[in-house]
């Protein structure tokens, strides 16, 4: 039996990497995929802890809502980042900056 | 008889002021002549009423021997636990009050034939003027406080305007110090008003009143009322009545004026344009004494009685202090409104007497002031007129060059400084008198304030006398030169019209003083009775 | 008791008081139209008429009073009222024969003169009032006369208005005058509040009921009326300027029948005098004559010396009002108005001439001092005979009217001070020098005028001097008449003789006589007055005069005992100084508080304003200030870049999971 802490570790791991790409990539889509692996370590997470729900499997319930609504979400964010490249005619994060003060 | 007339000798003018708001601007004319027809009117009106007047009305404290008597209840309002609130259109006339409204028709008069030259906006002048001449009868005329003082403060805000927009060079300084001056007197009088009106009650309604003659009679003050004579109340270690007493005394002293309240008197006689003058010498003045009579003294006789030697001792400040003062002037103008107050430091001598003498001698001397005063102010606004100075040492000799002006100067000058013959003469001895013989009769003043306001007889022939000799006798010789002699022509026909009237009057109230006296002397023995009898 | 019937000699009294009023009404009506001074004359003429009848009604009978309501004051009636007398017609009838004559000389004296028509105007007001007084029956009625007189004075005094001299001598005159008026309005206030009414019957009939002390200050409050009026030390400075007008009215008003007013109020009032009062009385007067004679010693000017001479002797007739013996002191008012009236007569007749000389030759002489006349008793010899008996007739010499008088004065203070104690006793012997002192001025003054010869610049020029035309020189030889005995005693020598004392004497309490005194004191003065000439005559006419006139004595006579200064410098200047000074505190002190309360009130009114600004404003907009501040730190983070704002989220986030494992643990 893996014991949880490797999932921790890993999804820890996951989700450092997806950190990573979100504040580091130059690139939009990266970005993306950066909060996907994020998201994905959450659900590594939550599939880890479902093992002490035997029941419910709340977890894994969880879990799978949490995928799909990922899908959605990267759906809507594809979206926007093919408005955004429309617009500025770049996926660079560092160029749109029209938030700005 | 007619019981509105007095009402309408009051209102007339206002309705002159409404039609001529409807005059265009264009007829410049026209609004001189409304007013002097106005003028003329109330004078005969007046005239009129004076010749109705019986003599034996005492007046003062009886409502029912005040004559030409409208009796209008005009506020009512339920103050909830105040009580109601009782203001009465209430006007009236007695001795006291007389010859001050004839005396004010006159003035108004020779004001507007005085005013024949002005040449700017003269609508608003005539209308202001008018409205000023309401606010004046109206004084004289009211019964109720609130009215009085409604009155009292309507005055002061045409007069404003009228120094402040058609004055000297520091008509703005003149104009708002006389406005402050004044309400800083007329303010305090508001409080007492106050005081007053929840201290006495109407005997027949029970309510609250501003009628000024329940607030004479003791008798209808509310039991341990601020003012009531029976509680004695104190505030801040003097009694209240005294207190009351003197606050209403500040005010109309201020008016009147008294030493050392006097200098917004120079400066706004000098400031003011000639009729303004006029006016203010010769009836505004009154009103301060008048209120003295009328308020301080019917409604404090107690207070009055107490403090007349203190009175006593201000008339005679007065008139020793303004003789020298004046005596030192250079310029003309200020120089008579000096001598102003210096004479009428004779009425608050007189009044602070407390005898029938002194009294009906300070009426007397008020009446003979408002003429005298006025023709000299109009006399020096002739020399005005025609150099644009006024400046003692920069004339002489003007004998030579206008007789029938020096003539008129001379009459005037001497008939100012106690000419038998003429009023001023009549009022100053019977103040003099009557100072002494309060020793007598009442022991409040002692007999070296009468002496000393006999000083003021002596200093007064020196400063006229000197400003005689200075700038009419002697050779002719002008600062102007040449230009100045071809400028100071003699008296015109206009002038001569409004001067001799004046002088006709002090003439005939000095050789006749019955003429006066016969009016006032039933209410000047009652006030002086209630007054010392207290 | 007065009536209210108007019986004839009140009739007559009445309208001798009121024509000369008709006749200043009609001239001031008329103006220039008026020149020639007929009004005038024909309405003294009358009123002289009317006062001889109601003299000769009224003398020696019971006193006719009778009174009008005037004016009520309260229940205090006021009246105006004749009250005829002895005195009072007796003065009724002086002052309208010594104003006729004078009014007939007038006319020529002063033809020509661009405002004669004012002086006529101002003449008739006087005569007005001069008898309003004499006539008149209370003390109110009788100070608006004597006002009036006062101003009819001033106006006589200034007629020449242009001379700077004339109007600073009027000013003067009234100045002084009120003075006295003021006196005596003192003594009326004080008259009224002790005995009810103003009624000078009244009052001398109980002056008792004025409490002591008040009776002597209105007894000394009328007599400082008197002083002024009459020209008493040291009030008299007023008479010697008074010169300035013309010589006519000096004759009138300052010589004959003003200046005597005085002297007769006192008269009119004497019971109300107390021992105290006639003590000062007769001091003051005994020190004005001296003083008065001791100026005009060395007076050059004419006018003048007849101004000192005057004062001096209204100075005798004050001793006579002191001494208690009012009948001598009005006596002796009447010969000398008539005198001295013809002294100024006769001054004015001089003067007129050496005016006339002076105009024709253009010569830069006073006419008016006597160094430059001289010799002129050969030009003008009918002057010089009425100008002689004048004279002697002040020095007291025997024949003439005022040797009766004189003596009867003299002859009254000797036996007065025999009844009296300490320094009174001197009064006597004063008068007696003061008589000598008389003899020698007017005796100078004639050995000036009249003997020896025309000064130097007229002598050169040949002028031609003539006697002065008759309508002068009638009016003179009437006065010279009258200034002799007959018109008064039949025997020239003896004043127990003459009628008009023994009028007047019926009220008064005799002194006890000195019989030896009649004959030693005649004798007495007439040798002086003899002696005297022959001084004069040897120092002024010989040319003989051995005094230094750099002398201090000289010096202080001549100058007037420097008192015009005295008063200029002690009286004048520092109420000049005083009234400056109150001019100052009113501007600075009175005014200044009133400014300073207004700028106290601006002040404050500023400082509640930056106040206003800077506190209570400050602070809102501090606050303000604060969250702008804040967020433009913030603002810093606001990059628009979405990795940055990742960034930070996740740092926060870090904080506050790093702070809640720190306050967990």
């Amino acid at each position: 039996m893996i014991p949880l802490t490797h999932f921790l570790v890993v999804g820890a791991c996951l989700f450092a990497i997806g950190l990573y790409a979100v504040l580091a990539r130059r690139n939009a889509i990266l970005v993306l995929v950066g909060i996907e692996l994020m998201i994905n370590a959450a659900i590594l997470n939550l599939v880890a802890f479902g093992r002490y729900d035997k029941t419910m499997y709340g977890g894994q319930v969880f879990a799978l809502f949490a995928i799909v609504l990922a899908a959605a979400a990267v759906a809507v964010a594809l979206a926007i980042i093919l408005n955004v490249y429309k617009f500025y005619r770049s996926v660079n994060p560092e160029d749109i900056k029209n938030l700005k003060d | 008889m007619n019981p509105h007339l007095l009402t309408i000798l009051v209102f007339m003018p206002l309705a002159a002021a409404l039609l001529m708001s409807f005059i265009p601007a264009t007829q410049k004319t026209l609004y001189k002549y409304v007013a002097l027809l106005t003028g003329l009117l109330q004078l005969i009106l007046s005239g009129g009423m004076y010749y109705l007047f019986q003599p034996n009305g005492a007046g003062v404290t009886e409502a029912h021997l005040y004559q030409f008597v409208d009796h209008i209840p005009w506020i009512r309002l339920d103050m909830g636990s105040l009580g109601q609130l009782e203001i009465d259109y209430f006007v009236g006339v007695d001795g006291l009050s007389m010859p001050f409204l004839f005396l004010t028709a006159l003035v108004m008069v020779v004001a507007i034939g005085a005013s024949w030259n002005i040449q700017k906006s003269v609508k608003g002048y005539f209308i202001l003027l008018m409205i000023l001449n309401m606010a004046v009868m109206g004084v004289f005329a009211a019964l109720d406080f609130f009215l009085f003082y409604i009155f009292y403060e309507l005055m002061l805000l045409p007069l404003y305007f009228l120094i402040g927009i058609w004055g000297g060079a520091r008509r703005e300084y003149a104009a708002i110090k006389f406005f402050l001056y004044t309400l800083f007197g007329s303010v305090f009088m508001l409080l007492v008003i106050v005081g007053l009106y929840f201290s006495v009650t109407n005997p027949e309604t029970g309510a609250h009143t501003f009628n000024m003659l329940h607030m004479m009679n003791p008798a209808n003050y509310v039991p341990n009322a601020l003012f009531s004579v029976a509680a004695g109340h104190e505030l801040i270690g003097i009694s209240a009545r005294l207190l009351g007493f003197i606050v209403l005394f500040v005010a109309f002293a201020i008016k009147v004026p008294i030493v050392p309240l006097h200098t917004w008197l120079p400066d706004a006689h000098v400031e003011a344009p000639t009729p303004i003058s006029i006016i203010l010498a010769g009836i505004l003045l009154k009103v301060g004494g008048y209120g003295i009579l009328r308020i301080c003294f019917s409604i404090f006789p107690d207070a009055a009685e107490q403090s007349a030697w203190w009175l006593g001792l201000i008339g005679v400040v007065s008139i020793v202090y303004g003789a020298l003062v004046a005596l030192a002037q250079r310029d003309l103008k200020r120089m008579i409104a000096y001598s102003s107050v210096s004479h009428m430091g004779f009425v608050l001598l007189g009044v602070a007497s407390l005898t029938t003498e002194g009294t009906a001698g300070a009426i007397f001397q008020m009446m003979s002031h408002g003429f005298l005063s006025a023709a000299l102010f109009f006399l020096v606004g002739m020399l005005y007129d025609r150099v644009h100075d006024r400046n003692i040492y920069h004339f002489r000799g003007l004998a030579g060059i206008m007789p029938r002006f020096t003539v008129f100067v001379a009459i005037t000058f001497f008939a100012s400084l106690g000419l038998p013959g003429f009023s001023a003469f009549i009022g100053e001895v019977f103040v003099i008198i009557g100072a002494f013989n309060a020793e007598t009769v009442n022991g409040i003043l002692p007999r070296w304030m009468a002496i000393a306001g006999s000083l003021g007889i002596l200093l007064s022939a020196a400063y006229f006398l000197w400003t005689l000799q200075r700038m009419f006798f002697g050779q002719p010789r002008l600062k102007g030169g040449e230009e100045w002699t071809k400028s100071l022509v003699d008296a015109s026909p206009r002038e001569t019209l409004i001067m001799v009237p004046m002088l006709g009057l002090a003439l005939a109230l000095g050789v006749y003083p019955a003429l006066a006296f016969d009016k006032i002397n039933a209410s000047v023995l009652a006030l002086v009775e209630l007054v010392v009898t207290n | 008791m007065p009536t209210t019937a108007l019986t004839y000699p009140l009739l007559a009294a009445l309208s001798a008081v009121l024509l000369p009023f008709i006749g200043f009404l009609l001239s001031a009506a008329l103006g220039k139209h008026a020149r020639n001074g007929a009004i005038s004359i024909s309405a003294i003429s009358l009123s002289l008429l009317a006062a001889c009848y109601a003299f000769a009604q009224v003398w020696n009978q019971a006193p006719v009073h009778i009174q009008w309501h005037w004016f009520t004051i309260g229940e205090q009636a006021f009246h105006v009222g004749l009250l005829l007398d002895n005195m009072a017609v007796l003065m009724l009838v002086l002052v309208c024969v010594i104003a006729l004559p004078v009014h007939i000389y007038s006319a020529a004296y002063m033809k020509g003169d661009p405002g004669i028509h004012r002086y006529w105007t101002y003449l008739s007001l006087f005569c007005f009032a001069m008898l309003g007084l004499v006539v008149a029956d209370n003390l109110l009625l009788m100070y608006i006369c004597w006002e009036l007189v006062g101003f009819a004075s001033y106006l006589l005094i200034g007629f020449w208005f242009t001379r700077d001299s004339a109007v600073q001598a009027n000013k003067k005159a009234f100045i002084v005058n009120r003075i006295g008026d003021i006196g005596f309005l003192i003594g009326i206030g004080i008259v009224y509040s002790h005995l009810g009414t103003l009624d000078t019957g009244t009052l001398i009939s109980t002056p008792e009921t004025l409490p002591a002390p008040w009776l002597t200050v209105a007894g000394l409050a009328f007599f400082l009326g008197a002083m002024a009026k009459s020209a008493q030390f040291p009030l008299h400075v007023w008479l010697p300027d008074a010169m300035e007008g013309p010589t006519s009215v000096s004759s009138l008003i300052h010589a004959a029948t003003m200046v005597a007013a005085g002297v007769f109020l006192l008269a009119r009032l004497f019971p109300v005098f107390n021992e105290t009062v006639l003590l000062v009385i007769a001091t003051t007067g005994a020190v004005t004559a001296f003083v008065a004679a001791y100026f005009a010693l060395t007076q050059y000017d004419i006018k003048k010396i007849l101004a000192f001479s005057t004062i001096s002797q209204l100075g005798f007739m004050m001793v006579g009002i002191g001494i208690g013996m009012y009948p001598v002191a009005l006596f002796h008012l009447v010969t000398h108005a008539f005198f001295k009236c013809l002294l100024f007569l006769c001054a004015g007749a001089i003067i007129h001439e050496m005016q006339h000389v002076k105009e024709t030759h253009a010569l830069d002489i006073d006419p008016q001092d006597i160094r430059n006349m001289g010799g002129l008793r050969k030009h003008m010899p009918l002057t010089f005979a009425t100008m002689l008996i004048a004279s002697l007739a002040l020095a007291g010499f025997p024949f003439t009217g005022g040797y009766l008088s004189k003596d009867a004065l003299l002859v009254h203070t000797f036996e007065w001070a025999a009844l009296q104690s300490g320094a009174a006793k001197l009064i006597p012997y004063v008068l007696v020098i003061v008589s000598m002192l008389t003899s020698f001025y007017i005796l100078r003054l004639l050995a000036n005028v009249f003997f020896g010869s025309l000064s130097n610049p007229l002598a050169k020029n040949k002028t031609h001097i003539h006697e002065a035309p008759m309508t002068m020189l009638i009016p003179m030889l009437f006065l010279a008449a009258c200034s002799l005995f007959p018109l008064f005693s039949v025997n020239p020598l003896n004043d127990g003789h003459v009628w008009l004392m023994q009028g007047l004497t019926t009220t008064v309490s005799t002194l006890p006589p000195l019989p030896l005194l009649h004959l030693v004191i005649p004798l007495l003065t007439t040798g002086a007055t003899c002696m005297v000439a022959i001084l004069a005559w040897h120092w002024y006419v010989n040319g003989k005069y051995p005094l230094k006139t750099n002398g201090l004595l000289y010096r202080l006579s001549q100058h007037q005992g420097y008192l015009d200064v005295l008063y200029n410098v002690a009286i004048v200047r520092p109420i000049f100084r005083l009234s400056h000074l109150l001019l100052w505190v009113d501007y600075h002190v009175v005014d200044g508080t009133v400014n300073g309360l207004a700028a106290l009130g601006r002040s404050l009114a500023a400082t509640a304003a930056w106040i206003d600004q800077r506190l209570v404003d400050g602070l809102v907009r501090l606050v303000g200030k604060i969250a702008w501040g804040l967020g433009h730190i913030f603002r810093r983070l606001q990059t628009g870049g979405v990795q940055r704002y990742f960034a930070t989220l996740f740092l926060v986030i870090l904080v506050i999971l790093l702070y809640h494992i720190v306050v967990l643990l």
